[in-house]
């Protein structure tokens, strides 16, 4: 089962990562998204999947495909400058990056012994649970929140309207 | 569970190589895709990774609602960081007609 969703989760950030065509590369990311619910509902956290899903897929990525669907262009526009030299460099850190941290990971003794024993779990997370601890410990962070969000919805009206 | 098994049946050690690779994908194309929107989905994809790592270990330590509660934060930020981000292409788009960001390097037309 882990597997799966790891497979789907990663093929659709490649997919994303080597598609040509914008649109089909934001629903690629929509499988992206769906796979790490996946990985989410498999570590025993269903609220954070159902938020994954509402979310990411249902509010973002709806977003971002209007945002495409409004710019006429679908296609990545021909490179004004050829840089192949800065591309190579890229490609090379990002694979060192990533096959270090992943062989670091790997061999680290402190993970193995948590993989291993993995203290018990009452059971699965619930909104309960959630909502207690967001509403005891974390209420100014929420209220933040909640004016951060007001902030980019007015930031974000005042950016697109032509003239205010 | 240790090595090569906890990959295939997703020790948390599984779990932190798919978030590394994940970010390592999201990373790539913010570098190599020259799109703002495309970029912008690369970064996206970097936050998610983030997220996967936290919960992994949020589950490996004992299942701490604390975790959850900071998902929540993330995917404010993320949201708020996607209405102005989007909102931001779109001007973009109306100065100069063009989504690429190389032809976007400096701010004045």
């Amino acid at each position: 089962m882990f597997i799966t969703f790891a497979f789907v989760t990663l093929l659709g950030a490649l997919g994303m990562l080597l598609q040509k065509n914008v649109i089909v590369a934001g629903l690629c990311m929509v499988a992206t998204f769906f796979g790490v619910a996946g990985l989410f509902l498999l570590l025993a956290n269903p609220v954070a999947a159902a938020l994954q899903i509402i979310v990411y897929s249902g509010a973002i990525m709806v977003l971002v495909l209007f945002v495409i669907m409004m710019l006429n262009s679908h296609e990545e526009e021909t490179a004004q400058t050829a840089r192949p030299v800065q591309r190579w460099v890229s490609v090379v850190l990002v694979a060192v990056l990533a096959l270090g941290a992943v062989k670091l990971v790997l061999s680290s003794a402190g993970l193995k012994t948590l993989a291993v024993k993995g203290q018990p779990m009452p059971g699965a997370m619930t909104l309960q649970q959630v909502g207690t601890t967001l509403f005891a410990e974390h209420l100014l962070g929420f209220e933040v929140a909640g004016l951060l969000l007001l902030a980019a919805m007015i930031g974000a009206v005042a950016l697109t309207k032509r003239n205010l | 569970m240790t090595g090569m098994d906890a990959i295939l049946n997703g020790g948390l050690q599984g779990f932190l190589v798919v978030a590394l690779l994940l970010f390592a994908i999201g990373l790539a194309t913010v570098l190599l895709r020259r799109t703002l929107l495309m970029q912008f989905m690369g970064v996206e994809l970097m936050l998610n990774a983030a997220n996967v790592a936290l919960l992994a270990f949020a589950r490996y330590r004992g299942g701490d609602a604390q975790a959850t509660v900071f998902y929540l934060f993330i995917i404010a930020v993320a949201a708020c960081e996607a209405a102005i981000g989007l909102a931001l292409v779109i001007g973009l788009y109306r100065h100069r007609g063009t989504t690429d960001s190389d032809r976007a390097a400096s701010l004045k037309q």
